[in-house]
């Protein structure tokens, strides 16, 4: 009895000690203004998308803690100006993403408490106990790097699922599957996922439904089958779940194949572009070199993660505009004529692309841009959005745009009020 | 000389002409009267104020979002206009019943709305009764009215479908994989030509054809479509998915292709995805309905009758059978369950359906005319003439739903969502 009170006082011991060393090593940390973080050092989580406020880059996700997951409440989040969506492989706007997508979260303590666009937290949140929720459902963590689907986050590190077991009733059922590295090495992920009538299935050009696999015989109307290991991508929700399971979360799409994965991506990448060029390349500013008479030499980093068709667009000797913007990326407009009157007009003096490995975040290509009139909100460290002259002119809708004369301070900066308190 | 003289002839006629179209168009405005549904009654669809617009902002869990409204003016400047769904108001999507959430941000719907039923309650901001008519600078008129309370939300393919219309895609100019087609709204029925409407596609535009989904790049493949310049369409008939994105060359108002639909088929088998999802989505949350009649028995026992909300799969109507046993909740007007924490059956009174009748003539927009009559041991509170209930079949799973959809305890604020959220412009 002695020995076994002194085991396991040794082990919660050194459980302790384990658990506080893996806790330094993720410890809370803050990104600086001007300098991309290191992506090694972001907490990093998965849930739901529960809502989503696009015009301010923020929304809430149903973070997957160690409790009950239903019973977590949506966290809120923002996503850092420079901070990445990606949605089917491709780059993509919060817009673009359907609620209930389940998401992967890479993401930091705000920058700035005071600014926060959302609630700001005790820096150890993480770690406290949200009841039946458990813990890890609402990080201090909740300024976002990173935040992609699952075949976006497969795609990134060289991961695949593969089906191993379906069991079917009246078309729907469960699916085991894995998630394993494409090279076969390192961990490998169990789960059992619901599927049922709504599951698409996409193969080649072709979007099916469960009864179509079961009508070709590749699934069965009833019972298990062996899937063999079949490689595929999975998009993930979560919908409520019977039986006493309190988490189990539910395939809403199977890419079948590399080209049915392609396609997708392709029509996801081509909606950003189209996004980009219309809002315009969000970087923020490195240096400002001011001469006589409002003339000045802006030079910026342009953020990272779009499409090269985009970045290649920016030229040297290329007219182009530059114009302030704020942490959600919203542009200023005055008078009647949209963002463009309150740019800052020029011509592309230098465009320089590093060889270095750059942080996430960032494109590693910095431009300079001389304009004969440069505005306020060009700082050191603050965000602008920049348009090489051959993307078209257009107008931002209303809720995109921050008016100078008629917009609040609030407009500027949103408060977490519209969070609901739980 | 003699044609600068026509010229303005022809100004001063046309000058007349928009003055009298003005004067009947403003006619016909006044005859609309603005509407406010009465609790316990559904209001007639004719009654409706009716409006399009682009899906901008959603809070699906208390069923209200935002909308920019087109009006008269320069459609980028109109600022989202706040709207909550009436309990009983329908939403749809690819001609399926769907929710909130299952909309994309982007997406421009067909709205019919009344005035708010109870503006002391109303969810989004409360507007003078008149606002429909005020105008708003460059926006215009149109494009804030008091009728934002919901009945009806249908994307373009549910409205044409509903409706008996098609779209007749007349020609397509295209230029680097982008560009316009110029089509018409038919009325299949009807013999009149509808006017053109220009609107843009791009690479990211969605076609389906039977089983599968194209891309403009394989219409161009296949020779369907030029790689470059004019071809004309020979008004094929289609259904669109219509979105809006900013435009160019000083346009200001054009409204973006994001699903074509070729075939009855592919429209078909997304009605068919749709109809599942909602399907499951309301076998977990409970078939909405109001209370018609409570008969109260003794210790805690009552007889109630409810008719349940329209707009459902008729599966869903179908599990609602004479003798099953069957649990019924109070809601909001937001639907949201209350005191959900142990799942919604944790709180409900239960017992028999001791009969299900379908109510003769055709049921106004927003009811099934289906009316059950329950009968349970322990009736409670909520369950009043003119109040919200979920009703749940016994055959339905018993499922626990997230925390942002039930209520957790008894706030006010969570009862009664205030318009706070909405950000003022």
């Amino acid at each position: 009895m002695p020995t076994n009170l002194f085991y396991r006082g040794y082990t919660i011991f050194f459980g302790l000690i384990i658990a506080s060393i893996s806790f330094a090593k993720d410890s809370p940390f803050r990104p600086e203004t001007g300098t991309f973080p290191p992506l090694a050092k972001a907490h990093s989580y998965q849930g739901e998308l529960t809502f989503v406020d696009h015009a301010n880059r923020r929304g809430s996700i149903r973070i997957d803690g160690d409790g009950r997951f239903r019973f977590a409440a949506p966290s809120p989040f923002a996503l850092l100006p420079y901070g990445l969506v990606r949605y089917h492989g491709s780059p993509a706007d919060l817009r673009d993403i359907p609620l209930g997508t389940v998401m992967h979260v890479k993401a930091f303590l705000p920058p700035n408490p005071k600014i926060s666009a959302v609630p700001v937290l005790p820096t150890d949140n993480r770690l406290k106990k949200y009841g039946n929720a458990g813990t890890g459902v609402a990080p201090a963590e909740n300024h976002i790097y990173l935040l992609e689907d699952e075949p976006s986050h497969c795609k990134h590190l060289g991961l695949v699922w593969k089906l191993q077991e379906v069991d079917l009733k009246e078309n729907a059922g469960m699916i085991i599957a894995r998630r394993e590295s494409k090279t076969g090495k390192g961990q490998v992920h169990l789960e059992t996922f619901s599927v049922n009538t709504t599951t698409r299935f996409w193969r080649g050009r072709e979007r099916l439904g469960i009864t179509d696999l079961i009508n070709e015989k590749i699934w069965p109307r009833n019972g298990k089958k062996d899937l063999n290991d079949q490689t595929v991508f999975i998009g993930i929700t979560w919908k409520p779940t019977p039986g006493g399971v309190f988490k189990r979360f539910h395939l809403s799409e199977v890419w079948l194949d590399e080209l049915a994965m392609e396609r997708a991506a392709q029509i996801q990448n081509e909606t950003h572009k189209a996004f980009i060029r219309s809002r315009w390349m969000p970087g923020w500013v490195d240096k400002v070199e001011y001469g006589k008479f409002g003339q000045a030499k802006v030079i910026v980093t342009l953020f990272g993660g779009m499409d090269d068709s985009l970045y290649a667009d920016f030229k040297k000797g290329q007219k182009a505009m530059l114009a302030s913007s704020e942490n959600t990326l919203k542009h200023w407009a005055g008078g009647t004529a949209g963002t463009a009157q309150m740019a800052s007009k020029g011509i592309l003096l230098e465009v320089l692309k590093t060889n270095k490995r750059v942080p996430q975040g960032s494109s590693g290509i910095q431009v300079s841009l001389e304009t004969d009139l440069v505005t306020e909100g060009f700082r050191p460290g603050k965000v602008i959005r920049i348009r090489p002259e051959n993307w078209p002119l257009l107008e931002v809708p209303r809720e995109e745009y921050i008016h100078h004369n008629t917009d609040g301070i609030e407009k500027r900066f949103p408060t977490p009020d519209i969070f609901p308190k739980n | 000389m003699e044609s600068i003289l026509l010229k303005l002839n022809f100004a001063r006629w046309a000058a007349a002409l928009h003055l009298v179209l003005f004067i009947l168009v403003s006619n016909a405005r006044s005859e609309e009267e603005p509407f406010r549904p009465e609790s316990g009654k559904f209001p007639p669809l004719e009654k409706a104020h009716s409006y399009r617009g682009e899906l901008v902002f959603v809070d699906h869990a208390n069923r209200r979002g935002s909308i920019r409204i087109q009006g008269e003016g320069m459609y980028f400047r109109n600022k989202p206009h706040p709207f909550a769904m009436l309990p009983y108001g329908i939403i749809r999507y690819h001609n399926a019943p769907a929710q909130l959430r299952d909309i994309p941000l982007g997406t421009v719907l067909h709205v019919r709305a009344f005035l708010p039923p109870d503006p002391k309650l109303s969810a989004v901001p409360v507007l003078p009764i008149n606002n429909r008519n005020k105008t708003a600078g460059y926006s215009g008129k149109g494009i804030a009215p008091a009728e934002n309370h919901v009945i009806l939300l249908e994307d373009e393919a549910s409205h044409c479908l509903r409706e008996g219309k098609v779209w007749e895609l007349k020609e397509v100019n295209i230029k680097d994989g982008a560009g316009k087609i110029i089509a018409r709204r038919e009325s299949k029925n009807s013999g009149t030509k509808a006017e053109e409407e220009t609107l843009t596609f791009d690479a990211a535009t969605r076609i389906w054809r039977g089983l599968e989904k194209l891309q403009v790049a394989d219409l161009v493949h296949e020779g369907t479509w030029p790689e470059s310049g004019k071809k004309s369409l020979k008004d094929q008939a289609v259904l669109l998915g219509i979105t809006w994105r900013p435009t160019p060359d000083g346009v200001f108002t054009r409204f973006h292709v994001s699903d074509v639909w070729l075939d009855d088929v592919s429209i078909q088998r997304a009605a068919r995805n749709q109809t599942e999802t909602h399907k499951a989505f309301i076998r977990s949350r409970w078939m909405p309905g109001w209370v018609d009649a409570v008969e109260y028995g003794k210790f805690g026992t009552a007889t109630v009758t409810a008719t349940l909300f329209g707009g459902m799969d008729d599966s869903l109507y179908a599990d609602f059978k004479k003798d099953v046993s069957a649990m019924m909740n109070p809601v909001e007007n937001t639907l949201k369950h209350t005191h959900g924490a142990y799942g919604p059956r944790h709180m409900a009174s239960r017992g028999p359906i001791l009969e299900v009748k379908k109510l003769e003539g055709k049921a106004p927009l927003g009811s099934s005319g289906i009316q059950v009559t329950f009968k349970t041991d322990l009736i409670l509170e909520g369950i009043r003439p003119g109040r919200v209930v979920r009703i749940c079949p016994g055959s339905w799973p018993q499922v626990q739903i997230p925390r942002e959809e039930y209520l957790g305890g008894n706030k006010p604020e969570e009862r009664f969502p205030t318009p706070d959220i909405f950000p003022k412009y």
